[in-house]
């Protein structure tokens, strides 16, 4: 599972020359420029503020940016736009048809608290894939399974602990077999305790699953020891770029002052 | 996946109001006929008519039945709740037109109004003829075309028994309040005399004027002799000064141009002066006075007269019939809210669903709606729904398509006033949804639609329930309001038999009980089902989204 390994096979997202500005005109991602390779794993860090979390909803196009484009296995799904994406009834099915295709973990979970753990995983393969009902909760059992919380499947989230939250948020994502999965700081809501349960299930993911991945976070380690490559973020750019190894090692002044930072803060 | 189904105990109160709202057929109609003592005419040859295609009369011939405008809470002696049975209306102008009928060959279907609206509810074609104590008067000619006249009134003062001596004329009460019988012909005496408005005190039936009269907040009464000869015996400690003037005549009213109907309405009453039937009618009720034969009635032989005091007393009051009645009306009370809650619920969330929309055309009208009927008062929104929509289908070509029910009214109006209130409740429900739940159902790759169904408004819903229930029992009671249009639910009901009966205050406490009783069961009710959804998962609501209700205006 080393880079190199997989340094061949086939880009699942492309991001070419990506720039988007909110609408008071500040510039928030500057050109960005990056690939995930098949079973990759990039982690994606960078100061507060720096655009990771807007860099992430602009591939899914929760945002909408102006210039630049995105490929998916080497199709173009989205391009730069000065309108804005999705007002036509057309292009909102298309924009939902890219969002099947990419799975979403947030930092607040965003499970839906009126249904239990087995009605939100099947919520996607029930309406967006249209399965009938008891293939859609087969579905849903084997996503649950693969994050260890099949026997949590009639519990409400209200019931269930942060960690248990989020690893049902992964199965939910997981349930409608996305070729990638974007993961927005999905442990910065949880005690430490609980982080290591959902860096297990995404490290179970990432290894034996072979899940192409974005993941945002400030944990370190995780990107030591299971990033493929890392993404360096400041001011709306990729600052520098390589693998765990090289990135920790840059002499960047921004890189070590962020890593300067983490020290302190721990 | 939702693991709430619709409780089955809805089911059931819901087929019993089915059952009640068909028993209670036609809006405001209201069973007529002679019963509980009141003596049977013999048999009648019809007249004949030529009755051309397309009449008023046509279509009352072909029908076979007159449906026709009065007010049962302007009360005795013309058109009352009997005695005996508070469903049945009785009176002299009851059976005169019972007797009219004879006549003319069809059945006669009195349909209760609000006295100033009888002529408004004559021309939205609910009615064919108004007959109840309507004084001709050179204004309403100019709107209605009356038939012969029936009765010739005057003007009766009455003054506390105790103001006997001091007041003997109306002379002696200048610069005094004097109650009248609101839009009576008594209103344009006193102004004619020289009272200036606000010593002129209206109310809206005949018995209110004699009790503010004997409770002190003024100090005369002026009313039709007819009216002074029924309420202020009853009241008591009050004294009808002797004499009557100002004297005038009542007739019934038909829409301008119903020529024939008219035609045909003044031969059955001529044959009813001529045959002393009308005489005999106003012996029986005590208001046969000698200047009814300057119009050619004649009085025909001697006929005992109906003393309803007497037969109050003869009878007691029997509170079975009554409570039994008041249960039936509240029946149509909790109709009406069945029906119009959900109705504005559900029209309230399309309204708000405009509301979010970013489109315009959407947007617009339904925050146009939501200000226009916040803004104004129900009552008027009733009235403009009632009476000139009407008049508006008629304008535009649509016949009497747009002539509804009195109880559609109702319905039409509660259900369309809360909607824009439940709007602003689903909006603020829908605002109170965090945004994440949106992005995480569309990064799933759901619709719009979908993401509204299945994640926002489940979501919606438990937070909006409190503030929901709360306008249910707000709406509880504001269906009294729909009285106005004459709908027989718990208020006019309660009011009727109070007024009939000289018993308001026990009439009114008795009623705020039954109100009591539904609106505790409509909040247990509410609480039942936010239970549920609790258990079914959702921590309690967080919101408290009060859209604090106004009540009655
Ligand atoms: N809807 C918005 N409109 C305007 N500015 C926004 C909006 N959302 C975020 N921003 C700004 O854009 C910048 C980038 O935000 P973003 O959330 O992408 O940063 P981030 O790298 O994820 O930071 P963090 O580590 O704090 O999560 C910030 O300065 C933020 O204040
Ligand atoms: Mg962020």
């Amino acid at each position: 599972m080393s880079g190199s390994e997989r340094s061949d096979a086939e880009a699942v997202l492309r991001v070419e020359g990506l720039r988007k500005r909110w609408p008071d005109g500040r510039v928030v991602l500057d050109g960005i420029d990056l690939e995930v390779r098949r079973a990759d794993v990039v982690v994606l860090l960078g100061p507060n503020g720096c655009g990771k979390s807007t860099l992430l909803r602009c591939l899914n196009l929760l945002e909408g940016y102006q210039e630049g484009r995105v490929l998916l296995c080497g199709a173009e799904v989205s391009r730069g736009s000065a309108q804005g994406h999705a007002p036509t009834r057309d292009e909102q099915r298309a924009v939902a048809r890219l969002r099947q295709r990419i799975g979403m973990v947030f930092q607040q979970f965003n499970l839906f608290p009126h249904l239990d753990a087995l009605g939100n995983v099947a919520m996607g393969p029930r309406h967006v894939l249209g399965l009938p009902r008891p293939e859609a909760e087969r579905v849903a059992r084997d996503a649950l399974r693969r994050v260890g919380l099949e026997d949590r499947a009639h519990d409400v989230p209200g019931a269930l602990s942060g960690g248990q939250q989020q690893r049902v948020a992964i199965a939910r994502a997981l349930a409608m077999g996305p070729e990638l999965m974007l993961f927005d700081e999905p442990t910065s809501a949880l005690d430490p305790v609980l982080v290591r349960e959902v860096f297990r299930v995404m490290r179970s993911l990432a290894f034996d699953d072979g899940m192409t991945m974005l993941v945002v976070t400030h944990d370190l380690d995780f990107a030591r020891e299971v990033a493929d490559r890392v993404l360096f973020l400041d001011a709306g750019r990729v600052a520098v770029a390589g693998t765990p190894a090289e990135v920790f090692a840059s002499d960047d002044p921004r890189v070590r002052a962020f890593l300067r930072d983490d020290a302190e803060r721990r | 996946m939702a693991r709430l189904r619709t409780p089955p105990a809805l089911a059931l109160p819901l087929a019993l109001l089915l059952a009640i709202a068909s028993c209670a057929r036609h809006g405001g109609a209201v069973a007529a006929g002679v019963s509980g003592g009141m003596p049977a005419w013999e048999p009648v040859e019809p007249l004949a008519f030529d009755a051309p295609p397309g009449t008023a009369l046509r279509r009352v011939l072909d029908a076979g039945v007159l449906r026709w405008g009065c007010d049962p809470a302007g009360g005795a002696p013309f058109a009352l709740p009997a005695p005996w049975d508070p469903r049945e209306l009785v009176g002299f102008e009851i059976e005169l037109v019972a007797r009219l009928c004879d006549h003319l060959g069809v059945r006669s279907e009195p349909v209760a109004g609000d006295w100033l609206a009888l002529i408004d509810n004559l021309r939205a074609g609910r009615t064919d003829l108004v007959l109840n104590g309507l004084e001709v008067t050179p204004e309403r000619a100019e709107v209605v075309d009356f038939t012969v006249p029936y009765y010739r009134y005057g003007q009766q003062l009455t003054v506390r028994d105790a103001d006997r001596g001091r007041f003997a004329s109306l002379a002696d009460l200048r610069g005094h309040r004097i109650s009248v019988l609101n839009g009576s012909a008594s209103v344009d005496v006193l102004t004619g005399a020289g009272w200036a408005e606000e010593d002129i005190a209206q109310y809206e039936d005949s018995l209110t004027p004699y009790a503010e009269l004997k409770n002190g907040r003024v100090d005369g009464s002026l009313a039709e002799s007819i009216i002074a000869g029924y309420y202020a015996p009853g009241v008591g400690g009050l004294h009808n000064v002797p004499g009557t003037f100002s004297p005038g005549v009542y007739a019934g009213a038909v829409r301008k141009g119903d020529a024939a109907l008219r035609d045909a309405i003044d031969a059955a009453l001529r044959r009813m002066m001529e045959r002393g039937e009308l005489g005999r009618i106003y012996q029986r009720w005590g208001v046969w006075t000698d200047a009814q034969r300057e119009l050619g009635t004649v009085r025909g032989p001697d006929v005992a007269r109906i003393d309803l005091a007497a037969v109050d007393a003869a009878t007691g009051l029997d509170w079975g019939a009554v409570l039994a009645e008041l249960a039936r009306a509240t029946a149509v009370t909790v109709l009406l809210t069945a029906i119009s809650m959900p109705l504005a619920v559900l029209l309230g969330l399309v309204l708000a669903l405009m509301d979010r929309s970013r489109r315009r055309v959407l947007s617009w009208p339904a925050r146009a709606y939501v200000q226009v009927v916040r803004g104004t008062p129900i009552l008027v929104q009733i009235f403009l729904v009632y009476y000139s929509l009407p008049m508006l289908g008629q304008v535009l070509g649509l016949g009497d398509a747009l002539v509804w029910p009195a109880l559609v009214v109702g319905i039409v109006c509660l259900a369309g006033n809360y909607a824009a209130y439940e709007a602003e409740i689903h909006r603020a429900g829908l605002e109170a949804v965090p945004k994440g739940q949106r992005e995480a159902a569309w990064s799933l790759g759901l619709s719009q639609r979908q993401t509204l169904w299945l994640v926002e408004l489940p979501q919606s819903f438990r937070i909006i329930l409190p503030p929901l229930v709360n306008d249910l029992v707000a709406m509880i009671k504001d269906t009294s309001l729909v009285y106005v249009i004459g709908v027989r639910e718990l208020t006019s009901v309660a009011l009727g038999i109070g007024k009939s009966r000289l018993i308001v205050p026990e009439m009114l406490v008795v009623a705020a009980g039954f109100y009591l009783v539904v609106s505790l069961a409509a909040d247990a009710f509410g609480r039942r089902i936010a239970a549920r959804l609790r258990r079914a998962g959702l921590p309690r609501p967080a919101l408290a989204a009060h859209a604090t209700h106004r009540s009655a205006p």
